[in-house]
């Protein structure tokens, strides 16, 4: 097709605003205000506790402390979450902290100062439990139930003999006859591989404004987020407030990668500007956007591959367990992105797949670039290096072999026909990079 | 590879409105969140491309729950695609509207009329001509606004919840093909990449310069999920909450990175495009842990593969 503006290098429309230093983020817009409260927030002392008693007099004797705000302040307050809400706004008296990021008092005051100050000075009293680290640990019979308190709709807990307390989400694939597939395979390679906690580490931290508009009701809301309505609607049902009341004006984004997916610094910014009827604002320092928001999942993932002496796959079997930390996030939906693209851009006829997100008491995980699918490529392309090399074909050689073309079926059972071109990315790279050339098509 | 979208059968969908608004410019209203990737210039292409208007007279609006829709998230390889779509039938859209109004004025029809750089004109009378803006004002004293609004909504399927299988997972499929160069250290561990090579099929690149930016940036970060970053959590607490202890790559860390685009405009996104975001990132790791195997014979199954385990691992041997 013949275009003039689609396909040509235009430059970004955003580009000399940033470079000139007229894009407004958010703390630029900061200056427009003369009368801002500085917000601080008393995170949880232990990663799994009950909070029995919060003494916030101290903090309210600090010289320029406005207000300290907790649950109790908020009766009506619900839990948010961007697929279950099982995350606290607040940790109140007799409720449970379930990780380090958990809120337990806002502290607003005239200076930043003032507010770390009088946070620093509220007395906790709670009660210890044990700490869940590790998600092959929160699977074992009689361990410690994290979320005893929610009802988790994503679930289907087909297998009878699991213990359950802890999974968030199990997810099964079954596609042809997959022990017919292993019969028929000449090898078959098994290996265990695993990944981290990666934090997606955009330049810019959890940030944001809130001011109240009186006569309408209105609270305006100034914080990055990746999607505007979303974010407005998990707000709004959190504070049992009508959508319309909450408005949010996107700043300049620096950055985000997955991160400004879920909820920060907007519920609790939302409260406080209603509450004081004055503008405020929340900034996360790097060590609370580390601790308080957001990793990639860490993935511990078991491939079985079957193939044929002439490097065919025959039959591909994938167990995985993920650590979704102490809340749900987006972890329902990672775990089925990775378990559907676990074979990679791979024929084989015969897929098995059991895919869990299981709760611990680390920080949460979420949305990053590749929503699960990155841990898995590391895998499902180790594995089948590992393949190639025991086969002695060239590894190129051997994807190509298998790689999908027009009506191949993904492992979710999915014939895929348009724009099937992964053959052809892996002519085009190997051709670029001069690796030797082999039988393309064996 | 990448399926992008939501999928699954999670509702998926773009809202975008084109709106002539002072003289000489169009307002593009989309809430998709720029996060840098660059989204408001493929919006502002692609309007560019219907009304055959240059880029400088598109502004996008500020994201704005109350004056914007939906346009769903900025994520899953989603936003060049769905709101790709939703502008460019948005644009059409507004072209559509152009043409109807601007033809009950030249008293003619849409086969012998054309627009052009904000002029609109008729093939058979040179004297009927006019700018989007003037018809825009004239419609105005009609009570009529002179826009467009599109909207992509594709159906999608939920897959059985016991074998996973469905008619549809994702609306379209990227792939990426990644060859990387590397230097293993053998006493120190170290592992450089020297160069990395990437075949990313992008059906139509929308803005080529874009493309290679994402697969830089997403090489850089593969690099940095294979070789460096981790947070280290333990009983859960973050013992390095910080830069100085929480490495990345810095700009001696990535090589350069060549890039062929696979354009065969075979898919029904918008101008035969898919999705790359995410797609430019995954094949980095699994290249860089492959190339280090064919370096040193020494297989990692678990990342990041440091400098200490690389030691260790051919201490042992």
């Amino acid at each position: 097709m013949s275009t003039k503006y689609v396909g040509e290098k235009v430059t970004k429309v955003d580009a000399c605003k940033k470079v000139t230093g007229e894009a407004k983020y958010t703390e630029d817009l900061v200056n427009d205000f003369s009368d801002l409260l500085h917000i601080r927030v008393l995170r949880t002392p232990h990663p799994h506790a009950y909070l029995r008693e919060i003494n916030l007099e101290p903090a309210r004797e600090v010289a320029g402390v406005v207000e300290v705000f907790t649950a109790a302040d908020f009766p009506e307050l619900k839990e948010f979450g961007l697929i279950i809400k099982d995350q606290p706004v607040l940790v109140g008296i007799d409720q449970k902290m379930r990780y380090l990021g958990d809120a337990l008092a806002l502290v607003v005051a005239e200076t930043d100062a003032a507010a770390l100050q009088g946070r620093d000075r509220i007395e906790l009293e709670i009660e210890e439990l044990e700490v869940v680290d590790n998600p092959l640990r929160s699977m074992e019979q009689g361990c410690i139930q994290i979320h005893e308190d929610h009802e988790i709709e994503v679930t289907h807990y087909l297998d009878p003999e699991m213990c359950c307390d802890n999974i968030l989400s199990d997810n099964y694939l079954d596609k042809g006859d997959v022990e017919k597939g292993f019969a028929e395979a000449d090898l078959i390679v098994e290996r265990e591989y695993q990944t981290q906690f990666v934090e997606q580490l955009p330049l810019q931290v959890e940030k944001g404004i809130a001011d109240y508009d009186e006569e309408s009701g209105e609270i305006i809301i100034w914080a990055a987020s990746q999607w505007l309505h979303d974010t407005q609607a998990d707000i709004a049902q959190a504070m049992g407030i009508s959508k319309d009341k909450i408005r949010i004006k996107q700043p300049v984004i620096g950055g985000a990668f997955g991160k400004k997916e879920d909820i920060s610094v907007h519920i609790h910014l939302a409260l406080a500007a209603r509450e004081l009827k004055r503008p405020v604002q929340l900034i996360y320092n790097r060590e609370e956007s580390m601790i308080a928001q957001s990793k990639r999942h860490p993935q511990i993932i078991r491939h079985k591959t079957g193939v044929s002496s002439e490097g065919k796959l025959t039959a591909w079997q994938t167990k995985m367990i993920m650590d979704t930390g102490a809340y749900a996030s987006s972890g329902p939906a990672v775990v089925r992105n990775a378990m559907f693209h676990c074979t990679g851009p791979y024929q084989v006829p015969n897929v098995r797949a059991a895919c869990y997100a299981v709760y611990t008491n680390n920080t949460y995980c979420g949305a990053m670039r590749g929503f699960g699918a990155t841990q898995m490529a590391f895998a499902y392309d180790s594995q089948m290096d590992v393949i190639a090399r025991e086969l002695e074909i060239d590894p190129a050689d051997f994807r190509m072999r298998n790689a999908y073309q027009p009506g191949s079926t993904t492992p979710g059972g999915e014939k895929l026909e348009l724009g099937v071109n992964v053959r052809e990315t892996i002519a085009r790279a190997r051709r670029l990079s001069g690796w030797q050339e082999g039988d393309n098509n064996a | 590879m990448f399926g992008f979208g939501y999928g699954e059968g999670f509702p998926d969908h773009s809202i975008a409105s084109v709106e002539p608004a002072g003289e000489g410019r169009i307002l593009i209203r989309t809430s998709a969140a720029d996060v840098g990737q660059g989204v408001q210039t493929v919006a502002v292409q692609i309007a560019s491309e219907v009304l055959k208007l240059d880029p400088e007279h598109f502004e996008i609006v500020e994201g704005d729950t109350h004056t914007t829709q939906n346009a769903g998230s900025s994520s899953a390889t989603r936003q060049t695609y769905f709101t790709g779509h939703a502008v460019k039938e948005a644009a059409e859209d507004l072209l559509g509207n152009i043409y109807h109004y601007a033809s009950q004025e030249f008293t003619t029809n849409h086969p012998e009329m054309g627009t052009r750089d904000g002029r609109i004109f008729s093939h058979v009378n040179s004297d009927d001509e006019m700018t989007i803006w003037e018809l825009k004002d004239r419609l105005a004293n009609r009570g009529i606004e002179l826009k467009g609004r599109g909207t992509f909504f594709p159906r999608t399927y939920k897959p059985d919840p016991e074998t996973g299988q469905s008619e549809k997972v994702y609306v379209g499929y990227s792939y990426h093909t990644q060859v990387v160069e590397v230097v293993v250290d053998t006493v120190t561990g170290q592992v450089t990449v020297e160069k990395a090579y990437s075949a990313i099929d992008a059906g139509k690149a929308i803005n080529p310069a874009g493309v290679e930016g994402q697969v830089e940036g997403g090489t850089a970060q593969g690099l940095g999920m294979a070789l460096m970053e981790e947070q280290i959590i333990e009983e859960g607490r973050t013992l390095n909450p910080d830069m100085s202890r929480y490495l990345v790559p810095t700009a001696v860390d990535v090589p350069e990175v060549e890039t062929v685009i696979v354009e065969n405009e075979d898919t029904d996104g918008p101008f035969g495009a898919k999705g790359i975001g995410e797609p430019a990132m995954i094949a980095t790791a699994p290249a860089i842990i492959n190339a280090i195997y064919d370096a040193i014979g020494v297989r990692f199954y678990q990342l990041p593969v440091t400098p200490e385990k690389i030691k260790a691992a051919l201490e042992q041997n």
